[in-house]
């Protein structure tokens, strides 16, 4: 009999401690993994380079390098509405927030589902992994509620720094639009004052890393939920990032366009021979001037730049991780919020746009342009090229509103740089993260009170390589947002986009083979069609779907809501005044005629 | 003359009633101006119900007297500023509070005025 060698002794000893030790270990939660989900803001879903994009985003490269890669990931168009489905896994509908709160008409206001704000009828994910063991935080935007009872301090998070708004300046502290007073800060729930040297990806990260930081090395994981600024307007970034890209554009929106088309179809990212149509939005390039065309190029320069900025801070917060030794356990989800965001027009430097500026205590003249004071855009041209290859931008329920980058990675997921084409949704990603880490969803009850089951379904299946799809064939997950609306069930979606850019028609697409939207089946597939009409119809009775009232315009509602917010008491105070003052006037010219 | 004791009677008497009506649609931004920081509670019953009425009550009163002609809807408003004054400089010699003699001044003219009106616009009556 041959005696075992003294170094497969050794190894034999050490590997039965590590088992005794794995078994004893007082630390039940060092085996858990930490969760970085990094959700970006109106990214385009070719806005990064593992999808196809010029923008250098090396980091998210990286991950991409080390796990999967959801080309088929569809979110809601909109971002509060995504938030909430984001961080409960319910459908909008349920959870509070069918639109965002600032354009809800006040037919739909009145009921308890349209508040516009996340309801206390659903448990969050960070309240989940909250009761189980680990340390939540969170940096970055909300939009899902400011009172107090409604902030990220009281939803989960055990550390915040937030923003509760649709979005704010990223230099300094400060509203990008008129209907808000100030821009609203808060750090574990109480107002916040930014520091002076603020740049909003540099801030969030480095909030994130201090929180972190402060219970590293207590044997808790840790969930990190990092909602960037970027890139949603006011378009800013750093003049060193913005440089990089200055001569990148100068071929226009069009060319951007079919670059990215060729690009995402070499990497996988759609299927060779995706057609893509011409949004009707979309101006002709080359009837600009060439000053003109200029100009829109740095826009477009500075939104690349800020995609890249925020890039280089994911990779601060990947470093940190790795020289603490946090890395190999963690589990980085990135995802953007909805389709890139077209507003701006392109004529931003018209008279009426730069006073509207000017009174917002803005400019967009070409030389600060994305620097501290400048508001920038880049308009429905740029944004369709964002989307390319897809139809439809932010708010419209087309492939270019809804799909968006989705990266699941880390040292954990077997065989690194994985892409998969199956259908994918917001609501997926709260139950993926509570089966990344073991912990149970809630069942009908959590915190003492009722609440809404989880609808989405785990990926982790996906993830591990275990299936090819979460949902079959016969599955249907139905959608709506502000009258913009569609079914997806197998490879095929219905879908309906409201003026003005929208036809007000229902379309049906094969959207695994005609991502871009370029081929309406409707007519040749009138089954099916139907078919999938009526579960959409069934969807919006099983959710409480609210029709829209006639007429709703969303940017008229929006100005009107904001108005409203904003400047609601002093109408309030104009018309009781009058109503008190008239009958003495009256009275006054009665006894003196 | 007339006219122009019923013009320096009237803006300020808009101004008072929208003041007090401000507390009752738009507490905080009317605290704002006043410099004070809105409370909660009793407090915040107090300074709704108290300082609103206030000002809206003195506001009433100056329009009353313009249209009545009655000399002691003047008087009282005159008194009500009069007092307000005598109180915001005790506050700085007993209490310690901040000393506004702006805000003083404003009161005691206008009471003057307020006095003179009582006599020139109820003249005859």
């Amino acid at each position: 009999m041959r005696l075992p060698s003294r170094r497969s002794v050794a190894r034999g000893a050490a590997l039965l401690l590590a088992v005794i030790s794995a078994g004893m270990s007082p630390v039940v939660h060092a085996a858990r993994p930490n969760v970085v989900l990094i959700l970006a803001d109106d990214l385009g879903f070719s806005d990064i380079a593992p999808y196809g994009s010029e923008i250098q985003t090396p980091a998210l490269s990286a991950l991409a390098q080390r796990g999967i890669r959801f080309t088929n990931y569809h979110t809601a168009a909109s971002c509060a509405p995504t938030r909430g489905m984001l961080l409960t896994g319910v459908d909008s509908h349920r959870n509070g927030v069918p639109n965002i709160p600032e354009t809800i008409p006040p037919e739909q206001a009145q009921y308890p589902n349209y508040r516009g704000t996340l309801g206390h009828n659903v448990a969050t994910v960070a309240s989940l992994l909250q009761s189980a063991g680990y340390h939540t935080y969170m940096a970055g935007k909300w939009h899902l509620g400011k009172s107090p009872d409604l902030l990220p301090f009281r939803r989960g998070f055990e550390r915040t720094v937030t923003m509760a708004d649709t979005g704010a300046d990223n230099w300094e502290q400060k509203p990008y639009l008129a209907i808000y007073k100030k821009a609203n800060w808060f750090a574990d729930g109480e107002e916040f004052e930014l520091p002076k040297n603020f740049y909003s990806s540099r801030f969030l990260v480095d909030k994130t890393i201090e929180f972190i930081a402060s219970n590293a090395g207590d044997g808790q994981p840790f969930f990190a939920y990092i909602p960037f600024q970027a890139v949603h307007i006011p378009v800013q970034a750093p003049q060193s990032f913005t440089d990089k890209y200055m001569d990148t554009y100068k071929a226009g929106w069009e060319k951007l366009r079919e670059q990215r088309l060729a690009r995402a179809q070499q990497l996988g990212i759609i299927p060779p021979g995706t057609a893509m149509v011409d949004m009707s939005t979309t101006g002709d390039w080359e009837s600009y001037t060439a000053d003109e065309q200029r100009y829109h190029a740095k826009r477009m320069a500075v939104y690349a730049g800020m995609v890249d900025a925020m890039d280089h801070h994911i990779g601060r917060l990947i470093n940190y991780l790795r020289q603490t030794g946090q890395y190999d356990n963690t589990v980085f989800i990135f995802t953007s919020d909805n389709g890139s965001e077209a507003s701006g027009g392109d004529d931003p430097r018209s008279l009426a746009m730069r006073i509207a500026l000017w009174q917002q205590g803005y400019v967009n003249d070409y030389d600060t342009l994305g620097l501290k004071g400048s508001f920038n855009t880049i308009g429905p041209s740029f944004a369709s090229a964002a989307a390319s290859p897809l139809d439809f931008y932010k708010f419209y329920a087309g492939e270019g509103g809804m799909r968006v980058p989705l990266i699941i990675a880390g040292e954990s997921i077997p065989e690194g740089a994985r892409l998969t084409n199956a259908f994918a949704y917001v609501t997926d990603i709260t139950p993926t993260i509570l089966d990344m880490t073991g912990v149970s969803p809630p069942s009908g009850r959590f915190g003492g009170r009722p609440v809404e089951s989880i609808v989405g379904r785990s990926l982790l299946p996906l993830v591990r390589g275990d299936a090819d799809r979460i949902y079959s064939a016969t599955d249907t997950i139905g959608y709506e947002l502000g009258g913009n609306s569609a079914l997806f069930q197998g490879d095929y979606k219905i879908v309906l986009n409201i003026p003005p850019v929208g036809d007000n028609e229902w379309h049906l697409y094969n959207i695994v083979k005609d991502p871009g939207e370029t081929n309406d089946l409707k007519e040749r597939m009138p089954e099916r069609f139907n078919k999938m009409l009526a579960h959409y119809h069934q969807y919006t009775v099983a959710n409480n779907v609210l029709p829209l009232p006639a007429n709703y315009n969303q940017a008229f509602q929006g100005i009107a809501n904001g108005t409203l917010d904003r400047f609601g008491p002093q109408i309030l105070l104009g018309l009781l005044s009058l109503i008190v003052l008239l009958p003495f006037l009256l009275l006054y010219r009665s006894r003196n005629r | 003359m007339k006219t122009l004791f019923r013009i320096l009677v009237a803006l300020p008497a808009i101004l008072f009633v929208v003041m007090g009506l401000r507390w009752a649609v738009d507490p905080s931004a009317a605290a704002e101006a006043l410099g004070m920081t809105l409370m909660a509670g009793v407090g915040l019953s107090s300074q709704i119900g108290d300082v609103g009425s206030f000002f809206l009550g003195m506001g009433i009163m100056m329009l009353l007297g313009l249209i009545t002609a009655q000399r002691s809807w003047f008087q009282a408003a005159a008194l009500l500023l009069a007092l307000a004054a005598a109180f915001r400089a005790l506050s700085w010699l007993l209490h310690g509070a901040a000393l506004t003699p702006d805000m003083i001044a404003v009161e005691v003219v206008l009471a003057t005025v307020l006095l003179l009106a009582s006599s020139r616009l109820a003249e005859g009556k």
